[in-house]
């Protein structure tokens, strides 16, 4: 049987999607991930700041909080006003069972591309 | 709790940048952020973080808001540049229309003097119209780009800037330096530009003020 183009696109249309993490993204899921119930914009972009030492923008945080709530990676709720904020709710972030694979599929990525590569050694 | 305040000019520029899910939380994070900071290492110091956290706030917004609805804001965007080009040349005639229908369609006779009061008067009826009508399309496309009016109608007033720039640029080059009228087109034009984005922000104002709930709850 000959392959035409009809069969190529049949056959990409039933691969499985295999979606990675982007950097930033995989960062923000992590932050979730380490702040459990208590992820939301100010917290995780304090903890963005504190491990990864890079100032980040509460834009930037959403930006990519947004993206993920809308590939199903992580869902989010509005807590309750608070007189800090202005009466303005928190909205609280928590990473999906299909966030939780995309990490994991990304770190073995990962894993499986770094293994046995000297990457300090190389630069000295 | 420190009392000091975020610079209104940013956070008045945060409420109207952040999109309708993110309408309470990004501005409500910002503040809670300024009031620690304010608390640790004075006021100043905050406010300069506030401005530069909400500059690149507004910027990631802007530029999410494409990634995330890219053919809501072509689809609107298209749509008022459609309106704004039919409803120019309408309220151009309209204006006309009901000044014809005032003097019964006769045209009296005019001396030097009354003929430049009439043309003065006339341009600036049109000018006003055109203006009304801008400020209405703008309107009118941040009611459809819901949750995203600033994107669109900022969106739409910088293709009719750019749209305008062009035919500046093809006008000097043709009629230059003969013809004295393209600099004040190209004022009337930016007009236009501004008219639109200030429609977003009424619109925009109009569904916050709808949105929101009384403070210190």
């Amino acid at each position: 049987m000959r392959l035409d183009y009809a069969n190529l696109f049949y056959i990409v249309y039933l691969m499985p999607r295999r979606d990675y993490l982007g950097e930033f993204e995989h960062i923000v899921i992590l932050a979730l991930v380490r702040l459990a119930d208590r992820a939301y914009g100010v917290t995780v972009r304090r903890e963005i700041e504190a491990r990864t030492g890079r100032e980040v923008s509460i834009g930037a945080i959403y930006a990519t909080l947004d993206r993920l709530e809308a590939k199903g990676y992580v869902r989010s709720q509005l807590g309750e006003p608070t007189p800090e904020r202005g009466g303005r709710s928190k909205r609280f972030f928590h990473v999906t069972a299909k966030g939780m694979s995309a990490v994991n599929r990304t770190h073995r990525a990962i894993q499986s591309m770094t293994q046995g590569l000297d990457l300090i050694g190389s630069y000295l | 709790m420190s009392q000091a305040s975020p610079p209104r000019i940013a956070s008045w520029l945060v409420d109207l940048f952040s999109p309708g899910e993110d309408a309470e939380s990004i501005p409500g994070d910002l503040l809670e952020e300024f009031s620690d900071l304010a608390a640790k290492s004075g006021v100043p110091s905050a406010r300069r973080w506030y401005w530069r956290q909400s500059s690149k706030t507004i910027a990631h917004l802007i530029v999410s808001g494409f990634r995330v609805a890219p053919w809501s804001i072509v689809g609107t965007v298209l749509l008022g540049y459609l309106l704004l080009v039919f409803g120019n040349s309408l309220a151009e005639e309209a204006i006309v229309g009901v000044i014809h229908l005032r003097r019964n369609h006769v045209t009296p006779y005019y001396n030097h003097t009354q003929l430049a009061t009439y043309v003065l008067w006339l341009n600036t009826s049109i000018l006003i119209g055109r203006l009304l009508m801008s400020l209405i399309i703008g309107c009118f496309v941040a009611l459809a780009a819901k949750g995203r009016e600033m994107g669109a109608t900022i969106t739409l007033g910088l293709v009719v800037g750019a749209s305008v720039g062009v035919f500046f640029l093809v006008g000097v080059l043709r009629h230059w330096p003969q013809n004295a009228y393209l600099l004040p087109f190209l004022v009337d034009q930016f007009a236009h530009s501004i008219a639109i984005v200030v429609g977003g922000i009424i619109v925009r104002e109009s569904r916050l003020a709808m949105t929101r709930r009384p403070s210190g709850v």
